[in-house]
């Protein structure tokens, strides 16, 4: 456990001792309802910038409250407070309970302290880390990146961290305390090569301590970044149209995330509007596809020791050995479909209600080698990096921008590409994946995911692999 | 403005200027709102909370920082600035952080942008639930083929008050509404095509109908029913004007102070250049009464006033704030945008497509990114086949690929149809040759 959990944090900051939970608890079930859900969050995040070759830019941010919840069936009542003051809960309870159709007096459970994980302890939390000691980090980065070409003409750097207490209380009389870090190191590089400009960027980031920052990790973010931005010289639009796509292992997870993430969540599905809603149980890809959404993976920013339901945390099988098999679900879901929750319930924040949402998306690794799948493609792409996606649940659409990659030509790598998205059809990709490499690898970059208005860190996830044909958003 | 909050502001000014900070700007908010969700006959969701939060600036030994906070009791705020000058001080010295010179402060009332609906409290329950139910309805009657529909109605009332140390002090109130519906349909196979239709208005009298919102909402999702991707190739582009906000958002990328000093602009050293067609006349105007954008002042207390953006093609301004002006030694203008409006044509997109004869219309675009450096970028699109004039065959799982530079040179017809429920006022908008990539 980290040294900064506290389990018992609200209750000796805030007073809030089991008396005052239950009695805020009974002011939410007073309507009735099938159950309530206090969540209490202290957040405090900071972020250093350096620019023009200086640290002098900083952004901090904290805040505390509570998001009290009241479900009936699929129907949800919502309020938060941002004070922890009691009559001011209780205001919120009461506009919560405004859902419910009568009946309340529920009798209360005692309240328990669940089990959660372990899977993220930080030796020291980001609120003891002073900007004196984050200082060389940045000022190293911007040295590298600079002395490593003379075509560098600017860097960024950004340290982005982060602590959360949070404890989440239910009427069934559970109660749960997780103590969350979070950190994400950012560098940019703007590069001339005569009069042609390019930019590029490469982030690390995850549930982890300062001690992480060591010099090796440090200058492979400037290294990366420098490389990333400098291969976009040589690199040219693909052509347009559909092609075989390679797609390297890691930070390609974006591809599961899109074509079949989003649509595996178990809410889309409950109300039919989901590609997937129909298929529980079918083939949907090869035997060798094997998909998991995973919230044990340790450190990783999909990483939860238990959900924001209070739910314990697993490894959902999404799609085994080319069967779909398992939704993602939050709490309302489960109770719908009649199973457990699978610790998919998460939010934003205190002010935002829980929804069935990822956390670390990734294919299992397959059969077959790395380099005999690039050998495979006679014309297509190579997909290395990318910036971000987006899908059309219903319809099964789904894009992801890559930022560098290469052509294929002849099953050898051909000239670098650049900025360019792709767009397909969610399972009929998964139907066309047509070799899966032995080399899973998860991606370590800062990842968000939006849903509904909400945002929550993500990890993502691939082997390499090869998809038999997707449209390429090339030119000519 | 609460008078609670405004002492809270008032308090953290001088505690931050009292411990030594030379210079401070602080804002203080509060926002409450009510969402309602309604689905299957049924309330789905409500959500009503009230949000409070102060932000300070902080100038300090030649140094900077910016800073928030919801813990908002005056110990709490004393501790907050105590901290955050402490962190500040450990930050190395910018010379061009200072705030505005006075003179750019303009008068922060007196011009009636009538943000505020009188009404907003008079919005009962019943009446949130009446219209939802309403748009929810008349969605499904439009047919068999509908699976689901969700009807939202959400409505916000925010108050902000902004000081700076040198004499800069305003507040802005405004009240929002807005009403929506998403529908999913069945197509061939397991498809389930989705589409929606969203209004947002300052006032509630100007909100349509809830059932031509359900109603629209509805046929928008049929007519995606069918849609499948098509021949690559170069075609004429029009733009809806719902849509056609994605690409002029990608095009302000490059012309921010802070891409042009970090030098990641394709558009550098490009004022007074003809960079589009001579349709192109883009106008910042954050005077626009009951703008979704229009404030009297902008974020760094810099007087409003309309700011020509493009005029026929040729780009007179970007955007500098105060802060990347002085690094770029150039005149603020403003640092964000506030309404978007574009000189409209004399035709309705009818008339264009028309006009057009066969190309494709785009009514959403989907995911993708541009790079501002260059200019490059790469969109998902989906829309409908332009044949023999009419929209026909809807069209998706398809790409567009250009660059900025090329693209608005391109630019060969504007609508007379400028969208009402966004900042961004786009007409329709008609772009020849564009790459589309399918099959």
């Amino acid at each position: 456990m980290s040294k900064a959990a506290k389990p018992d944090h609200f209750e000796s900051h805030f007073g809030l001792d089991d008396a005052v939970l239950q009695r805020v608890i009974a002011s939410a079930m007073q309507r009735g309802g099938d159950f309530c859900d206090l969540y209490f969050q202290q957040r405090t995040s900071n972020v250093i910038g350096l620019e023009d070759n200086e640290v002098n830019r900083a952004f901090r941010s904290v805040g505390v409250g509570v998001g009290i919840r009241v479900v009936q069936g699929d129907a949800t009542g919502y309020a938060f407070s941002e004070e922890l003051e009691e009559s001011t809960m209780h205001e919120a309870a009461t506009a919560a309970a405004g859902i419910a159709a009568g009946g309340g007096g529920k009798a209360p459970h005692d309240i328990r302290a669940s089990e959660t994980r372990d899977l993220y302890p930080v030796a020291t939390g980001w609120g003891e880390v002073t900007v004196e000691q984050k200082l060389p980090l940045l000022t190293r980065i911007n040295e590298r990146a600079f002395a490593a070409d003379s075509r560098i003409q600017k860097v960024r750097v950004r340290l982005s961290d982060g602590e959360a207490h949070v404890l989440v209380v239910d009427s069934d009389g559970r109660k749960a305390y997780d103590y969350r870090p979070m950190v994400v190191l950012f560098a940019q590089c703007v590069a001339q090569d005569g009069d042609r400009r390019e930019e590029n960027y490469h982030n690390v980031g995850g549930r982890l301590g300062f001690d992480y920052f060591d010099e090796a990790v440090v200058d492979r973010v400037a290294d990366e970044a420098v490389r990333r931005t400098l291969l976009l010289f040589e690199a040219v639009r693909p052509p347009a149209g559909e092609m075989p796509v390679v797609l390297a292992a890691g930070s390609s997870g974006i591809l599961l995330h899109e074509a079949i993430g989003h649509g595996m969540e178990a809410d889309f599905n409950r109300k039919g509007i989901s590609i997937y809603a129909d298929s529980i149980g079918k083939p949907i890809a090869e035997p060798f596809v094997s998909i998991v959404d995973d919230g044990t993976v340790p450190a990783s920013r999909g990483a939860i020791n238990v959900d924001d339901e209070g739910n314990p945390v697993q490894r959902t099988v999404l799609v085994e050995r080319g069967v779909l098999r398992t939704f993602m679900h939050d709490r309302i879901s489960a109770a719908h479909y009649g199973v457990e929750p699978t610790g998919n319930g998460r939010r934003e924040s205190f002010r935002h209600a829980p929804l069935p949402r990822m956390r670390s998306t990734y294919m299992e690794a397959g059969p077959h080698a790395p380099d005999e799948i690039i050998r495979s493609v006679d014309r297509g792409i190579y997909a290395v990096s990318f910036t971000n996606g987006q899908v059309q649940i219903g319809a099964g659409d789904f894009t992801f921008y890559i930022k560098t990659g290469y052509l294929i030509e002849q099953g050898k790598l051909a000239a670098p590409i650049k900025d360019v998205n792709l767009i397909g059809n969610g399972p009929q990709v998964l139907r066309d994946v047509t070799m899966v490499g032995s080399d899973m690898e998860l991606d370590q970059g800062g990842w968000t995911c939006g849903k509904d208005g909400q945002s929550v860190p993500v990890s993502l996830g691939m082997p390499t692999v090869k998809v038999k044909a997707i449209t390429v958003g090339g030119i000519g | 403005m609460d008078d609670r909050l405004a002492d809270l502001a008032q308090l953290t000014m001088e505690h931050a200027l009292k411990r030594g900070a030379k210079e401070a700007a602080v804002g203080v908010s509060r926002a409450r709102f009510v969402d309602l969700k309604r689905r299957a006959g049924k309330t789905e969701k409500l959500q009503a909370s009230t949000s409070r939060g102060l932000s300070v600036a902080l100038y300090v030994d030649g140094r900077f920082s910016s800073n928030a906070t919801s813990l908002l009791e005056p110990a709490a705020l004393r501790d907050f600035v105590d901290q955050t000058l402490a962190m500040t001080r450990m930050l190395a010295p910018d010379p061009q952080r200072y705030l505005p010179d006075p003179a750019l402060y303009g008068p922060t009332g007196g011009v009636a942008l009538d943000l505020v609906d009188p009404g907003y409290d008079a919005l009962e329950m019943d009446g949130r639930h009446r219209r939802v139910t309403e748009a929810e309805d008349a969605a499904r009657a439009e047919s068999e083929a509908i699976i689901s529909v969700t009807a939202e109605m959400v409505s916000q009332s925010s108050e902000s008050l902004q000081m700076h140390s040198n004499g800069f002090r305003g507040e802005h109130a405004a009240t929002s509404y807005m009403l929506g519906s998403s529908v999913t349909v069945r197509d061939a196979g397991d498809r389930r095509p989705e589409d929606h239709h969203w209004a947002v208005s300052r006032h509630l009298g100007d909100l349509p109908g809830a059932g031509q919102v359900g109603r629209e909402g509805a046929m928008r999702a049929l007519r995606r029913i069918g849609s499948r991707k098509v021949q690559s190739g170069e075609m004429t582009m029009v733009v809806e004007n719902r849509a056609a906000g994605r690409l002029i958002g990608s095009l302000l990328e490059p012309l921010a102070g802070a891409s042009l000093q970090q030098r990641r602009s394709c558009f550098e050293d490009k004022l007074g250049q003809p960079l589009a067609s001579e349709l192109l006349t883009l106008t910042d105007d954050p005077l626009i009464p009951r703008g979704l954008g229009s404030r009297l002042f902008d974020g760094e207390g810099l007087a409003a006033r309309p700011l020509p953006v493009f005029e026929q093609g040729r780009l007179l301004s970007y955007f500098i704030d105060v802060y990347y002006g002085r690094k770029l030694k150039m005149d603020p203008t403003t640092g964000g945008t506030s309404n978007l409006v574009l000189a409209t044509g004399e035709h309705g997109p009818d008339e264009l497509m028309a006009q057009v004869g066969s190309g494709v219309l785009v009514t959403g675009f989907l995911g993708g990114n541009s790079n501002p450096a260059t200019g490059d970028f790469s969109f998902g699109v989906r829309g409908f086949l332009i044949e023999g004039g009419k929209p026909g065959q809807p069209v998706g799982e398809m790409n567009i690929t250009s660059s900025h530079t090329t693209l608005w040179p391109r630019l060969c017809a504007v609508g007379n149809d400028p969208y009402p429920y966004s900042s961004m006022r786009m007409p329709t908008l008609v772009f020849e040759g564009v790459q589309f990539s399918g099959v």
